[in-house]
Protein backbone atom coordinates (compact mmCIF):
# COMPACT_ATOMS: atom_id res chain seq x y z
CA UNK A 1 0.00 0.00 0.00
CA UNK A 2 2.52 2.33 -0.42
CA UNK A 3 0.56 4.45 -3.40
CA UNK A 4 -1.53 5.16 -0.03
CA UNK A 5 1.51 6.06 1.89
CA UNK A 6 2.93 8.67 -0.38
CA UNK A 7 -0.18 11.18 0.59
CA UNK A 8 -0.07 10.81 4.91
CA UNK A 9 -2.78 13.52 5.07
CA UNK A 10 -5.27 11.66 3.42
CA UNK A 11 -4.42 7.86 4.90
CA UNK A 12 -5.18 10.02 8.30
CA UNK A 13 -8.35 11.05 6.90
CA UNK A 14 -9.30 7.40 5.70
CA UNK A 15 -7.73 6.13 9.24
CA UNK A 16 -10.89 7.88 10.76
CA UNK A 17 -13.50 5.61 9.20
CA UNK A 18 -12.13 2.50 8.53
CA UNK A 19 -8.82 0.47 10.25
CA UNK A 20 -6.43 1.75 7.70
CA UNK A 21 -5.34 -1.01 4.73
CA UNK A 22 -8.14 -3.65 6.10
CA UNK A 23 -10.84 -2.41 4.47
CA UNK A 24 -11.52 -6.15 3.48
CA UNK A 25 -12.49 -6.75 7.39
CA UNK A 26 -15.04 -4.03 7.05
CA UNK A 27 -18.49 -5.67 7.39
CA UNK A 28 -20.96 -4.90 4.82
CA UNK A 29 -22.99 -2.37 6.65
CA UNK A 30 -19.93 0.33 7.45
CA UNK A 31 -19.18 -0.18 3.45
CA UNK A 32 -19.89 2.63 0.98
CA UNK A 33 -23.12 1.53 -1.28
CA UNK A 34 -21.22 -0.42 -4.74
CA UNK A 35 -22.13 2.45 -7.45
CA UNK A 36 -21.89 -0.15 -10.82
CA UNK A 37 -19.65 0.97 -13.94
CA UNK A 38 -21.42 0.66 -17.36
CA UNK A 39 -17.99 -0.42 -18.79
CA UNK A 40 -17.42 -2.92 -16.61
CA UNK A 41 -20.75 -4.67 -16.44
CA UNK A 42 -20.80 -4.61 -20.34
CA UNK A 43 -17.83 -6.59 -20.66
CA UNK A 44 -18.65 -8.93 -18.35
CA UNK A 45 -21.71 -9.54 -19.73
CA UNK A 46 -20.03 -10.29 -23.45
CA UNK A 47 -17.14 -12.29 -21.73
CA UNK A 48 -18.40 -14.40 -19.36
CA UNK A 49 -20.49 -17.05 -21.41
CA UNK A 50 -16.69 -17.00 -23.70
CA UNK A 51 -14.74 -17.44 -19.90
CA UNK A 52 -17.51 -20.82 -18.74
CA UNK A 53 -16.94 -21.94 -22.14
CA UNK A 54 -13.09 -21.80 -21.76
CA UNK A 55 -12.95 -23.62 -18.19
CA UNK A 56 -14.93 -26.38 -19.57
CA UNK A 57 -12.74 -26.66 -22.47
CA UNK A 58 -9.91 -26.55 -20.33
CA UNK A 59 -11.63 -29.27 -17.95
CA UNK A 60 -12.32 -31.51 -20.59
CA UNK A 61 -9.15 -31.11 -22.25
CA UNK A 62 -7.30 -31.93 -19.52
CA UNK A 63 -7.35 -35.82 -19.95
CA UNK A 64 -5.42 -35.83 -23.56
CA UNK A 65 -3.44 -32.43 -23.34
CA UNK A 66 -2.81 -29.28 -22.18
CA UNK A 67 -5.28 -28.58 -19.00
CA UNK A 68 -6.91 -30.29 -17.02
CA UNK A 69 -9.68 -29.91 -13.58
CA UNK A 70 -7.90 -27.67 -11.57
CA UNK A 71 -7.11 -25.04 -14.02
CA UNK A 72 -10.29 -25.13 -15.94
CA UNK A 73 -12.43 -25.14 -12.18
CA UNK A 74 -10.50 -22.09 -11.45
CA UNK A 75 -11.20 -20.37 -14.68
CA UNK A 76 -14.77 -21.20 -14.43
CA UNK A 77 -14.64 -19.87 -11.32
CA UNK A 78 -13.43 -16.63 -12.77
CA UNK A 79 -17.06 -16.31 -14.08
CA UNK A 80 -18.21 -15.84 -10.64
CA UNK A 81 -15.76 -13.76 -9.84
CA UNK A 82 -15.97 -11.57 -12.38
CA UNK A 83 -19.89 -11.12 -11.87
CA UNK A 84 -19.36 -10.13 -8.21
CA UNK A 85 -16.63 -7.31 -9.73
CA UNK A 86 -19.46 -6.37 -12.20
CA UNK A 87 -22.74 -6.34 -10.31
CA UNK A 88 -21.49 -6.13 -6.63
CA UNK A 89 -20.67 -9.29 -4.41
CA UNK A 90 -23.50 -8.76 -2.38
CA UNK A 91 -26.10 -9.48 -4.93
CA UNK A 92 -24.35 -12.73 -6.67
CA UNK A 93 -23.78 -13.80 -3.46
CA UNK A 94 -27.26 -13.80 -2.26
CA UNK A 95 -28.18 -15.67 -5.36
CA UNK A 96 -25.62 -18.66 -4.75
CA UNK A 97 -26.36 -19.70 -1.44
CA UNK A 98 -23.18 -21.45 0.91
CA UNK A 99 -25.48 -24.57 1.09
CA UNK A 100 -25.40 -24.83 -3.07
CA UNK A 101 -22.01 -24.57 -2.99
CA UNK A 102 -21.42 -26.99 -0.56
CA UNK A 103 -23.48 -29.26 -2.67
CA UNK A 104 -21.55 -28.31 -5.51
CA UNK A 105 -18.05 -29.26 -4.19
CA UNK A 106 -19.73 -32.27 -2.41
CA UNK A 107 -21.14 -33.75 -5.74
CA UNK A 108 -17.55 -33.06 -7.27
CA UNK A 109 -15.75 -35.39 -4.56
CA UNK A 110 -18.74 -37.82 -4.44
CA UNK A 111 -17.72 -38.26 -8.84
CA UNK A 112 -14.00 -38.34 -7.76
CA UNK A 113 -14.81 -41.01 -5.37
CA UNK A 114 -17.07 -43.37 -7.63
CA UNK A 115 -15.34 -43.30 -10.12
CA UNK A 116 -12.30 -44.38 -7.89
CA UNK A 117 -13.65 -46.96 -6.52
CA UNK A 118 -15.62 -48.10 -9.25
CA UNK A 119 -12.02 -49.33 -10.52
CA UNK A 120 -12.57 -51.95 -7.81
CA UNK A 121 -15.86 -53.15 -8.81
CA UNK A 122 -14.27 -53.32 -12.69
CA UNK A 123 -11.69 -55.58 -11.21
CA UNK A 124 -8.39 -53.31 -10.84
CA UNK A 125 -7.16 -50.68 -8.21
CA UNK A 126 -8.76 -47.48 -6.91
CA UNK A 127 -8.98 -44.95 -9.99
CA UNK A 128 -7.39 -48.17 -12.29
CA UNK A 129 -9.43 -46.57 -15.47
CA UNK A 130 -8.03 -49.61 -17.80
CA UNK A 131 -10.99 -51.73 -15.94
CA UNK A 132 -13.79 -49.41 -17.55
CA UNK A 133 -12.91 -50.15 -21.24
CA UNK A 134 -14.27 -53.75 -20.54
CA UNK A 135 -17.95 -51.57 -19.71
CA UNK A 136 -17.95 -49.47 -22.69
CA UNK A 137 -16.18 -48.27 -25.67
CA UNK A 138 -12.83 -45.57 -24.33
CA UNK A 139 -14.09 -46.18 -21.22
CA UNK A 140 -10.71 -45.49 -19.52
CA UNK A 141 -10.66 -41.91 -21.53
CA UNK A 142 -14.20 -40.94 -20.16
CA UNK A 143 -13.84 -42.04 -16.59
CA UNK A 144 -10.60 -39.64 -16.73
CA UNK A 145 -12.37 -36.68 -18.14
CA UNK A 146 -15.26 -38.01 -15.33
CA UNK A 147 -12.36 -37.19 -13.17
CA UNK A 148 -11.12 -34.20 -14.18
CA UNK A 149 -14.85 -32.65 -14.39
CA UNK A 150 -15.66 -33.70 -10.86
CA UNK A 151 -11.91 -32.49 -9.58
CA UNK A 152 -13.04 -28.96 -11.67
CA UNK A 153 -16.44 -28.90 -10.03
CA UNK A 154 -14.43 -28.72 -6.42
CA UNK A 155 -12.09 -26.32 -7.41
CA UNK A 156 -15.08 -23.80 -9.04
CA UNK A 157 -17.06 -24.30 -5.99
CA UNK A 158 -14.30 -23.37 -3.01
CA UNK A 159 -12.37 -21.02 -5.21
CA UNK A 160 -16.05 -19.46 -5.61
CA UNK A 161 -16.73 -19.62 -1.86
CA UNK A 162 -13.44 -18.40 -0.69
CA UNK A 163 -14.21 -14.90 -2.77
CA UNK A 164 -17.61 -14.56 -1.51
CA UNK A 165 -16.16 -15.15 1.99
CA UNK A 166 -13.35 -12.68 1.64
CA UNK A 167 -15.64 -10.20 -0.30
CA UNK A 168 -18.96 -10.43 2.51
CA UNK A 169 -16.39 -10.13 5.74
CA UNK A 170 -15.32 -12.84 7.68
CA UNK A 171 -16.59 -11.65 11.24
CA UNK A 172 -19.96 -10.42 10.74
CA UNK A 173 -22.48 -12.79 12.69
CA UNK A 174 -24.59 -13.88 9.77
CA UNK A 175 -21.92 -15.61 8.28
CA UNK A 176 -22.35 -18.90 10.35
CA UNK A 177 -22.73 -20.92 7.43
CA UNK A 178 -19.14 -19.87 5.98
CA UNK A 179 -17.39 -21.79 8.62
CA UNK A 180 -19.32 -24.88 7.29
CA UNK A 181 -18.10 -24.56 4.02
CA UNK A 182 -14.50 -24.37 5.05
CA UNK A 183 -13.47 -28.03 5.95
CA UNK A 184 -14.53 -28.78 2.04
CA UNK A 185 -11.92 -25.95 1.23
CA UNK A 186 -9.30 -27.85 2.84
CA UNK A 187 -9.76 -30.92 0.71
CA UNK B 1 12.84 -15.42 -44.53
CA UNK B 2 10.07 -14.92 -46.40
CA UNK B 3 8.35 -11.37 -46.38
CA UNK B 4 5.43 -12.52 -44.16
CA UNK B 5 7.70 -13.63 -41.30
CA UNK B 6 9.58 -10.74 -42.13
CA UNK B 7 6.11 -8.65 -40.61
CA UNK B 8 5.39 -10.76 -38.03
CA UNK B 9 8.80 -10.64 -36.61
CA UNK B 10 8.76 -6.93 -36.46
CA UNK B 11 4.99 -7.03 -34.80
CA UNK B 12 6.86 -9.12 -32.43
CA UNK B 13 9.50 -7.22 -31.80
CA UNK B 14 7.63 -3.82 -31.27
CA UNK B 15 5.00 -5.67 -29.14
CA UNK B 16 7.95 -6.34 -26.56
CA UNK B 17 9.02 -3.17 -26.84
CA UNK B 18 5.73 -1.86 -25.92
CA UNK B 19 5.68 -4.37 -23.02
CA UNK B 20 9.00 -3.18 -22.15
CA UNK B 21 7.77 -0.06 -21.65
CA UNK B 22 4.97 -0.80 -19.99
CA UNK B 23 7.05 -2.54 -17.22
CA UNK B 24 9.46 0.37 -17.09
CA UNK B 25 6.53 2.58 -16.06
CA UNK B 26 5.77 0.37 -12.93
CA UNK B 27 8.61 0.44 -11.34
CA UNK B 28 9.27 4.14 -12.67
CA UNK B 29 6.18 5.91 -11.87
CA UNK B 30 5.43 7.57 -8.57
CA UNK B 31 1.63 6.96 -7.75
CA UNK B 32 -1.23 4.09 -8.76
CA UNK B 33 -2.82 5.79 -11.36
CA UNK B 34 0.22 6.83 -13.52
CA UNK B 35 1.41 3.67 -12.77
CA UNK B 36 -1.82 2.07 -14.06
CA UNK B 37 -1.80 4.63 -16.96
CA UNK B 38 1.41 3.10 -18.05
CA UNK B 39 0.67 -0.32 -17.60
CA UNK B 40 -3.01 -0.51 -18.99
CA UNK B 41 -2.14 1.24 -22.62
CA UNK B 42 1.25 -0.22 -23.37
CA UNK B 43 0.68 -3.84 -21.63
CA UNK B 44 -2.44 -4.23 -23.94
CA UNK B 45 -0.70 -2.95 -27.72
CA UNK B 46 2.19 -4.87 -26.61
CA UNK B 47 0.58 -8.49 -25.69
CA UNK B 48 -1.31 -7.98 -28.67
CA UNK B 49 0.89 -7.17 -30.93
CA UNK B 50 3.03 -10.11 -29.72
CA UNK B 51 0.33 -12.05 -30.45
CA UNK B 52 -1.13 -10.71 -33.80
CA UNK B 53 2.87 -11.79 -34.99
CA UNK B 54 2.27 -15.77 -33.84
CA UNK B 55 -0.98 -15.60 -35.97
CA UNK B 56 0.47 -14.32 -39.24
CA UNK B 57 3.46 -17.00 -38.86
CA UNK B 58 1.13 -19.62 -38.38
CA UNK B 59 -0.84 -18.40 -41.19
CA UNK B 60 -4.66 -19.42 -41.48
CA UNK B 61 -5.06 -22.66 -38.95
CA UNK B 62 -6.90 -23.52 -35.56
CA UNK B 63 -4.07 -22.17 -33.50
CA UNK B 64 -4.18 -18.76 -35.25
CA UNK B 65 -7.71 -18.73 -34.93
CA UNK B 66 -7.38 -19.12 -31.23
CA UNK B 67 -4.33 -16.25 -31.26
CA UNK B 68 -7.03 -14.44 -33.16
CA UNK B 69 -9.70 -14.66 -30.25
CA UNK B 70 -7.14 -14.04 -28.17
CA UNK B 71 -6.03 -10.61 -29.38
CA UNK B 72 -9.87 -9.98 -29.21
CA UNK B 73 -10.13 -9.89 -25.62
CA UNK B 74 -7.13 -9.24 -24.24
CA UNK B 75 -8.47 -5.80 -26.49
CA UNK B 76 -11.43 -5.72 -24.80
CA UNK B 77 -10.48 -7.26 -21.23
CA UNK B 78 -7.31 -5.37 -20.14
CA UNK B 79 -8.46 -1.85 -20.47
CA UNK B 80 -11.58 -3.17 -18.87
CA UNK B 81 -9.50 -4.34 -15.23
CA UNK B 82 -7.08 -1.14 -15.56
CA UNK B 83 -10.69 0.90 -15.47
CA UNK B 84 -11.75 -1.49 -12.83
CA UNK B 85 -8.80 -1.07 -10.87
CA UNK B 86 -8.36 2.48 -10.93
CA UNK B 87 -12.23 2.69 -10.19
CA UNK B 88 -11.47 0.69 -6.98
CA UNK B 89 -8.44 2.57 -6.16
CA UNK B 90 -10.50 6.10 -6.72
CA UNK B 91 -13.65 4.22 -4.08
CA UNK B 92 -11.31 3.61 -1.54
CA UNK B 93 -9.69 6.84 -1.67
CA UNK B 94 -6.63 6.22 -2.80
CA UNK B 95 -5.09 9.98 -3.47
CA UNK B 96 -2.94 10.68 -6.63
CA UNK B 97 0.50 12.62 -5.90
CA UNK B 98 0.41 15.92 -5.86
CA UNK B 99 1.80 18.41 -7.96
CA UNK B 100 5.79 18.91 -6.91
CA UNK B 101 5.67 16.18 -4.55
CA UNK B 102 8.59 13.77 -4.64
CA UNK B 103 7.67 10.10 -3.99
CA UNK B 104 11.32 8.50 -3.83
CA UNK B 105 12.99 10.23 -1.17
CA UNK B 106 10.16 9.61 1.59
CA UNK B 107 10.49 5.98 0.29
CA UNK B 108 13.88 5.63 0.67
CA UNK B 109 13.72 7.24 4.07
CA UNK B 110 11.19 4.83 5.21
CA UNK B 111 12.77 1.50 4.32
CA UNK B 112 10.99 1.42 1.40
CA UNK B 113 7.52 0.59 2.78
Amino acid sequence: MSDADADPDAAADIDDEVDGEGTLSRPASERPPYVESTIIMTTVRVIAPFVLTLGAFVMLHGASSAGGGFQGGVIAATTVVMLGFAFGIEPIAAHLRNEQLALLVLSGVGTFLVVGFGGYLVGGNFLQVSGYETLFHNGSKYSIELVEVGIGVVVSGVITGLFFLLGTGVDTGAEETDTDTEPEADR
Amino acid sequence: MTPLEIVATVFVVVGTFFGLVATVGIIRLPDLYSRLHAASKSDTLGSVLSLAGLAIVLGLTTESMKLVFLVVFLFVTSPTAAHAIARAAKEEEVEPIGEGEVPWTTDQEEGNS
